[in-house]
């Protein structure tokens, strides 16, 4: 069986992604590029005689990069090896994406487009002239991916093409570029004897001078002769070789444009341009902005929360019971049964049963940037966040950090240029997560019961304020002059299916998972181990875990809890902030229950299993009860089991300021690692995860200072 | 010759030439804003920024700043 490798490539929004989903079907395998986490998807099928290996390349307006993404494109097409490219084409939008083809065709492979969405250029009126692909040379099919139209002629034709080695035509440039074109042909070919095949792309990417391509190649090109043509270029038409290349480049996409597109001469304004006067218009746009993001919140926290405890319940109740006596039956060592119980099932447990808030949330924002939404919340939206040195785009990651800063890292995808994607992860972890939650709702029992809304709405302002605040700071001093410009397409509004849907939330949502069984296992049996060494201590006092408490409490007294026991806390927050509490409750929690000698616990699978369906029954009560109600249910703090007991411990050992002041900090220092993980694969650098660290707990230290001070003089 | 950042919204322009930093030039002019396309501006973003135009027949959206750097000529 003949393999044939096609490199699969579009511009942004041209249903790629559909047209992959629907080609490959259950082969869909995804990984990362080498290097980057820019996700590369991957399919191999069976076709007649032929194995079909597509590679899926990130979304480019161009082989001149400007984005991560588009560099990936630019040099997988001029450094591997491969068969065929398959070009996705939004065919409503066929003069820009024309402008990428000619590109592609220089590169003189053999090329397929996928003439995409092609039920909508019916629906416009337009006529495409079956003849675009024999005045190109390649073969053009008609496709409409969400309906899975056009597949089987598509795969007909990348066989074709790669069987007859049908190579595009090779367009007229012109002569004053198709002598210098010459020129560098000749001198190549003296300077790199050994080099068999020079395509038009690699001469055209020498004239446009990209050096970081060449050196990539291992081609040797003498700059002065280069200098000399630009010199000419900018005599004759007074701009550079590669400003003039481009002005070509696009007349021949226009020229093919005008060819074969037969449009309605009187242009009907459009299903998006009608809703558009609406959703961006002056007195609406921002309103509707407003509900469209409280709806997308109330459902991925209110709809989702419920499951949570459900999951909760099922890991940290039932399946550690279970596991628990099959310990016993076993007569596993105390140290054991303790380190899979509390350390791997305990922690991992716990992370994992966040998997319904995280799934909502990515489902949210897929379901925002497959509908064509997400652009136009940034077009809104932009001229706030640039007053902070952030951009339009910026805006979805924050709001999403109010439930988990984590989606949130990801959500920085959508930010092209690599200094505000930085930026923005980077004041993502001073928006209040839900993992907080817990840390407040103990301390305002404790200490502000009177006026438990006034002081969670002040903390949220208060992250909300730092965060732009240390944002506007780091532009200024770190990430300097590096406001990109905001050029975005605002593409037509789209249903995505529901398979779509679920395809890229699953492909999010991956990434979660996989770390909490690798990374938050690892940091929880550390935890566990500090707790628990040198083994069995009499107090927690002695431990590990208060030795090193006791070692960092100094650097808390100015803040007003300068105790080893709640520095301790805050160190175990590190993996995730839900340990604060837990934490705080092991180390007072002296009047409390003794785990697993009070009550025998029964096992019969037949009770668990009721228990398990009559709380699922109940927390999908409880999520449509919550979805019933205007505000945002969950996020009314509730005192968590484990902390109830010990809120007389707490005032005697806080007071309000101090309480208040611990609040603060658990709020603004460094969220988890969970997020450090996160911006570490997204980024590469642990570098950049380090100064994050660092600057979250420098930041946190002198705001809670200042917060500390101020209330003891109203307190 | 104005610029795009002076035109009203509804006005039709024939764009003459993008100047600014090298790079920013290059993405608009990829975008499709090349000397002598005809575009139309057809919204400004409720809080005054950016602009919403339609350029060979789709919809781009680009901040005033950026709409400095392109000069047009205003189209009857």
């Amino acid at each position: 069986m003949k393999e044939i490798k096609i490199a699969v490539v579009g511009n942004p929004n041209t249903g790629k992604s559909s047209l992959i989903n629907a080609i490959a079907k259950a082969n869909l395998r995804v990984g990362n590029w080498p290097g980057v986490t820019v996700e590369k998807k991957e399919a191999r099928l069976s076709y007649k005689d032929y194995s079909l290996y597509f590679i899926d390349l990130p979304g480019a307006y161009s082989l001149t990069p400007y984005t991560i993404d588009e560099e990936i494109a630019r040099d997988f097409l001029f450094l591997e090896d491969y068969d065929v490219i398959l070009c996705v084409v939004d065919t409503t939008n066929l003069e820009r994406n024309l402008y990428f083809v000619v590109q592609l065709m220089e590169l003189e492979k053999p090329l397929v487009l996928a003439l995409n969405m092609f039920d909508e250029v019916k629906k416009l009126g337009y006529k495409v002239d079956p003849a675009l692909g024999a005045i190109l040379g390649v073969k053009a099919i008609p496709t409409v991916a969400v309906r899975e139209q056009g597949i089987e002629e598509l795969k007909n034709a990348l066989v074709e093409v790669f069987e007859k080695k049908l190579i595009p035509h090779r367009l007229a440039y012109g002569e004053d570029l198709e002598v210098l074109v010459e020129k560098v042909v000749n001198h190549l070919k003296a300077s790199n004897p050994d080099v068999e095949k020079i395509s038009l792309g690699v001469v055209f990417k020498i004239l446009e001078g990209d050096e970081k391509l060449l050196e990539k190649l291992n081609l040797k090109f003498d700059k002065s002769e280069l200098e000399e043509m630009s010199a000419h270029i900018r005599k004759v038409h007074g701009m550079e070789i590669s400003d003039f290349l481009l002005d070509v480049r696009y007349g021949l996409a226009t020229g093919i444009a005008r060819k074969v597109l037969q449009r309605p001469e009187i242009r009907r304004r459009t299903f998006t341009e009608r809703v558009d006067r609406v959703i961006l218009s002056r007195g609406l746009g921002i309103p509707i902005f407003l509900v469209v993001m409280w709806l997308a919140f109330k459902i991925s926290f209110d709809v989702a929360y419920p499951y949570v405890d459900f999951l909760d319940k099922a890991i940290n109740e039932i399946f550690k019971k279970w596991v628990e006596s099959g310990f016993k039956s076993l007569s596993a060592p105390d140290w054991l049964s303790s380190l899979i119980l509390d350390g791997v099932i305990g922690g991992v447990g716990t992370v994992l049963s966040f998997v319904p808030v995280i799934g909502m949330v990515m489902l949210m924002v897929t379901l925002l940037e497959a509908s064509g939404y997400m652009a136009r919340a940034a077009f809104l939206m932009d001229r706030v966040m640039r007053s902070f040195g952030l951009q339009g785009k910026a805006f979805i990651p924050l709001i999403m950090g109010f439930g988990c800063n984590v989606p949130s890292v990801y959500a920085c995808r959508t930010l092209d240029h690599e200094h505000e994607r930085k930026l923005t992860m980077f004041v993502v972890p001073f928006m209040s997560c839900g993992a907080r939650l817990p840390v407040y709702a103990l301390f305002v029992s404790a200490f502000f019961a009177n006026h438990p809304a006034e002081v969670l709405l002040f903390l949220y302002v208060l992250g909300i304020g730092v965060s732009l605040l240390v944002a506007t700071v780091l532009h200024k001093f770190y990430f300097k002059g590096t406001g990109g410009p905001f050029i975005m397409e605002l593409p037509p509004y789209r249903f995505p299916t529901l398979k779509n849907l679920a395809i890229h939330t699953w492909l999010k949502l991956r990434h979660f998972v996989v770390k909490a069984g690798t990374w938050i296992l690892v940091v929880n049996v550390i935890v566990w181990m500090m707790l628990n060494l040198p083994w069995k201590p009499e107090k927690p006092e002695d431990s590990l875990l208060g030795k090193v408490g006791h070692l960092i409490a100094p650097v808390f007294k100015p803040l007003g809890f300068g105790d080893w026991a709640s520095s301790a806390s805050l160190l175990t927050g590190f993996p995730a902030k839900e340990v604060v509490v837990s934490t705080m409750a092991q180390i007072y929690g002296s009047g409390g229950k003794e785990e697993g000698e009070g009550e025998e616990k029964t096992l019969s699978f037949k009770n668990d299993l009721k228990d398990l369906i009559l709380t699922f029954a109940g927390k999908t009560k409880e999520a449509v009860l919550n979805f019933s109600t205007l505000r945002i249910a969950t996020l009314s703090a509730e005192v968590p089991e484990e902390g109830k007991g010990i809120l007389s411990e707490l005032r005697s050992r806080f007071t309000p300021a101090s309480a208040l002041s611990f609040m603060v900090f658990t709020l603004l220092y460094f969220p988890c690692m969970v997020y450090a993980m996160t911006v570490k694969s997204e980024t590469g650098a642990y570098k950049f995860v380090l100064q994050i660290v660092l600057v979250t707990l420098v930041a946190a230290w002198i705001v809670t200072f200042l917060v500390y001070h101020f209330a003891k003089l109203i307190f | 010759m104005p610029k795009l950042s002076e035109i009203k919204v509804g006005q039709r322009v024939r764009v003459l030439s993008v100047e600014g930093s090298p790079q920013v030039k290059q993405r608009v002019k990829e975008m499709g804003i090349t000397p002598g396309v005809e575009l139309q501006v057809v919204r400004v973003a409720p809080l005054g920024d950016p602009v919403d135009v339609v350029v060979r027949d789709y919809h781009l959206s680009l901040r005033r700043s950026e709409g400095e750097s392109i000069v047009v000529e205003v189209l009857a």
